[in-house]
C-alpha cells in the first residue's frame, strides 16, 4: 500500500521534473553553433557562446511564441499545484473516495504542455534542415505522457484507510 | 579584554564617518519615449547630510555608439544653466526642485538622434564622493508592449479564471448549505412545538 503511494507520488515528481526542466533548459532546437528554447537563443561564435534574443519576423511568428511560453509555464504551475492538493487529499479525503480534483490538474497540466510541444512542432523551425530538436522538446513530449498517465491513475484510484 | 574593547571601539569610529560621507545618486534605468514627445529625466540624491546651498546637478549625455560625451545641463549656487550651443540647444529645461534633492529636467521634442544615455552627477558638499547614475533614453515611433508582458497576461488571465471558478464553486456550496441548514432547524422547531402540544 504504502509503495504504491510512493509510486504515484514519485510519478508525479518526476513529472514535475521534467516539466521544469523542459521548460527553463535552452535547448528546443539545435544546430551546430545555435541551441535555442522559447526564451532566448545561445549562439556559439568563435568557441564563446553568445545569448542573443529570439529572431522577430514572418518564419517567427511572435504570438504562437508567446503562446507556446505561457502554456508551458502554465503546465508547470499546475502539476505543481497538483502535488500539493494531493497531499491534502491524502488527509482529508472520505474513505472510498477519489482523487479527482488533484488528477483534474495533472490533466490541465497534460493539456497545457500538449498545446505548447503542438504548437512548437507545428509553427517553428518548419524550413531549416540543418537543426534538429533538442533534450528539452523531447521531453516536454515525454511529460505530455507522463503527466497523462499520472491523471489517469488519479481518476481511478480509490482511498483506503492504509 | 581592554585591548579588544579599544580596538573595536577605534575600528568603529573608524567606519562610521566612511559610511556617512558617500552620497548615493538614483536615475531611472531605461526611459521609452514617443517621437516628438517630451520625456522627463527624474534624478534625486540621498546624502547623510542636509542639503546644502552649494548642492550642484550636472547632466551628460552621450549618444549610442559613440565614446564622448557632452554636457548638458548644469545647476550650481542657485543658478540652473541649460545646453545652448549643443544637440539639446533650447529643448533642455530644469524641472526639478535642489531643496528637495530634485536634479530632473525635462527635454523637449525628442528626435530618434537623442537616444542615448544620460548621466547624472549631483555633489552636496562636504558629500562630494558617489558615483554618476546613468538612464538609457529610447525614442520610438510607437512604445511596443515589452516581449514578456503578454506572456505574463496569458498566465495571470488562466489562472485568474480558475482562482474564479474555485471560489464560485465553494460560494454556491456554502450558500446551499447554508438553505439546508435553515430549513432543518424550522423543521426541528415545528417537530418540537407538536411534540410538546400532543403531551399537553
Amino acid at each position: 500500500m504504502l509503495i504504491l503511494l510512493a509510486g504515484i507520488f514519485g510519478i508525479h515528481i518526476i513529472g514535475i521534473i521534467i516539466l521544469l526542466v523542459a521548460t527553463i533548459d535552452n535547448a528546443w532546437w539545435m544546430t551546430d553553433v545555435i541551441s535555442t528554447d522559447v526564451w532566448a537563443r545561445w549562439i556559439q561564435t568563435s568557441g564563446v557562446w553568445n545569448l542573443t534574443d529570439l529572431p522577430t519576423g514572418s518564419h517567427y511568428p511572435q504570438d504562437y511564441l508567446q503562446a507556446v511560453q505561457a502554456s508551458s509555464v502554465l503546465a508547470c504551475i499546475f502539476s505543481i499545484i497538483g502535488i500539493f492538493v494531493f497531499l491534502a487529499q491524502l488527509f482529508t479525503l472520505e474513505k472510498g473516495q477519489r482523487f479527482t480534483i488533484s488528477g483534474a490538474f495533472q490533466l490541465l497540466a497534460c493539456l497545457c504542455i500538449m498545446i505548447a510541444a503542438a504548437i512548437y512542432t507545428d509553427r517553428f523551425h518548419l524550413d531549416e534542415n540543418d537543426g534538429w530538436y533538442g533534450h528539452c522538446f523531447i521531453l516536454a513530449w515525454i511529460a505530455f505522457a507522463i503527466t497523462f498517465i499520472s491523471s489517469i491513475i488519479y481518476f481511478v484510484l480509490r482511498k483506503k484507510t492504509a | 579584554m581592554l585591548t579588544f574593547v579599544a580596538l573595536a571601539s577605534v575600528l568603529l569610529l573608524g567606519i562610521v564617518p566612511e559610511q556617512t560621507e558617500a552620497i548615493s545618486i538614483y536615475t531611472g534605468w531605461e526611459r521609452h519615449a514617443l517621437l516628438g514627445s517630451d520625456v522627463r529625466l527624474s534624478c534625486s540624491f540621498f546624502s547623510w547630510r542636509g542639503t546644502s546651498d552649494d548642492v550642484t546637478f550636472s547632466w551628460t549625455y552621450r549618444p549610442d555608439g559613440s565614446r564622448d560625451s557632452i554636457s548638458i545641463f548644469h545647476y550650481t549656487s542657485g543658478q540652473a544653466y541649460v545646453d545652448n550651443k549643443g544637440p539639446f540647444r533650447d529643448r533642455v529645461e530644469f524641472v526639478g526642485n535642489p531643496g528637495k534633492r530634485d536634479g530632473s529636467i525635462l527635454i523637449k521634442n525628442l528626435d530618434y538622434n537623442d537616444n542615448g544615455t544620460f548621466t547624472c552627477d549631483a555633489k552636496n558638499p562636504p558629500d562630494i564622493v558617489g558615483r554618476p547614475s546613468s538612464v538609457r533614453l529610447l525614442v520610438f515611433e510607437t512604445v511596443p508592449i515589452q516581449a514578456g508582458v503578454i506572456t505574463g497576461a496569458i498566465i495571470g488571465v488562466v489562472l485568474g479564471l480558475l482562482v474564479l471558478i474555485v471560489v464560485i464553486y465553494y460560494l454556491m456550496r456554502f450558500l446551499v448549505a447554508r438553505r439546508v441548514f435553515s430549513l432543518s432547524v424550522s423543521k426541528q422547531g415545528k417537530k418540537k412545538r407538536e411534540g410538546t402540544q400532543a403531551r399537553q
